[in-house]
């Protein structure tokens, strides 16, 4: 992908790593976030690896595939990289449902982390 | 209702001050919200506002350095940004907000996520998301992403 800018092989990757690690074993995510991440999932609001971590590994359901229907990625201030994603999850035998997700990412000592996230589920949008 | 200018309620308040000219009085007295809270949701609160008023005032909300994503198509720079959007086809449109996020950053930047429903002109409503990174510039909030999408890819 050498003629993608910077910004967007670094979001992909992120974004393509996360919901492949988030189906596979969503408890080996903390490597992602640092202590000064926040996490707004459904409106609640997340401090910190080890909250988020707890709130992620606690989510009521075994399985889940996301899959991805949207991505944008842009430049942010400071050296940072902003990804938008829009897609679909299905958790266990729950029908297939819509949601979206930022991720805002810094690079700390050589490693892409994600210092913001925020996640809703699409379900008060008409199609 | 009523943007007051600098020399209104807001400017002799800390929160006045570091919201810049586009402070709403109601966003001021909600003293028990975090303040990127009160400013995230001001800003998107006047964002659609003028959207739907008159989407070409929206200039001075962006930079040079402001960056669109609009359903995927790249746009760089306050013109670029600006000409975009009174170039969008509808004559009339109406914004609704159905949820909206905020949270700091480690950069003292404002990130924001939005969840909403639109109508333009006799179109049937449709859902969007948008996200908003702001930052604080000569003590005024300008937003440098803007990323939207209309949500035609989820299901209900």
């Amino acid at each position: 992908m050498a003629e993608h800018p910077l910004w967007e092989q670094i979001g992909r990757g992120f974004v393509h790593h996360y919901y492949q690690q988030f189906d596979v074993d969503r408890t080996q995510l903390g490597t992602l976030y640092s202590d000064c991440s926040c996490l707004t999932w459904e409106g609640q609001p997340f401090q910190g690896k080890a909250a988020i971590m707890e709130k992620i590994a606690s989510l009521p359901f075994q399985k889940i595939q996301h899959n991805i229907t949207a991505e944008d990625h842009q430049p942010a201030p400071d050296s940072c990289v902003l990804s938008m994603v829009v897609g679909q999850l299905k958790v266990d035998d729950d029908p297939v449902m819509g949601f979206h997700q930022l991720f805002l990412l810094k690079n700390d000592s050589d490693k892409w982390i994600c210092t913001n996230d925020m996640f809703r589920l699409a379900l008060h949008n008409f199609c | 209702r009523g943007w007051e200018g600098p020399g209104a309620v807001g400017r002799h308040t800390a929160i006045g001050r570091s919201l810049g000219r586009w402070v709403p009085v109601a966003v001021i007295r909600m003293g028990d919200k975090p303040l990127w809270e009160q400013i995230g949701s001001g800003f998107v609160q006047h964002y659609y506002q003028v959207f739907d008023a008159d989407r070409s005032q929206l200039g001075s909300l962006y930079i040079d350095a402001s960056c669109l994503s609009w359903e995927g198509q790249q746009f760089q720079g306050k013109t670029a940004i600006v000409e975009k959007i009174i170039g969008l086809p509808f004559r009339k449109i109406q914004h609704s907000i159905t949820a909206q996020d905020h949270q700091p950053t480690p950069d003292s930047c404002i990130l924001s996520m939005v969840v909403g429903q639109l109508q333009a002109d006799e179109d049937p409503v449709m859902g969007f998301h948008q996200i908003f990174l702001l930052k604080n510039i000569n003590d005024a909030w300008v937003c440098t992403n803007d990323v939207f999408r209309l949500a035609l890819h989820n299901f209900g």
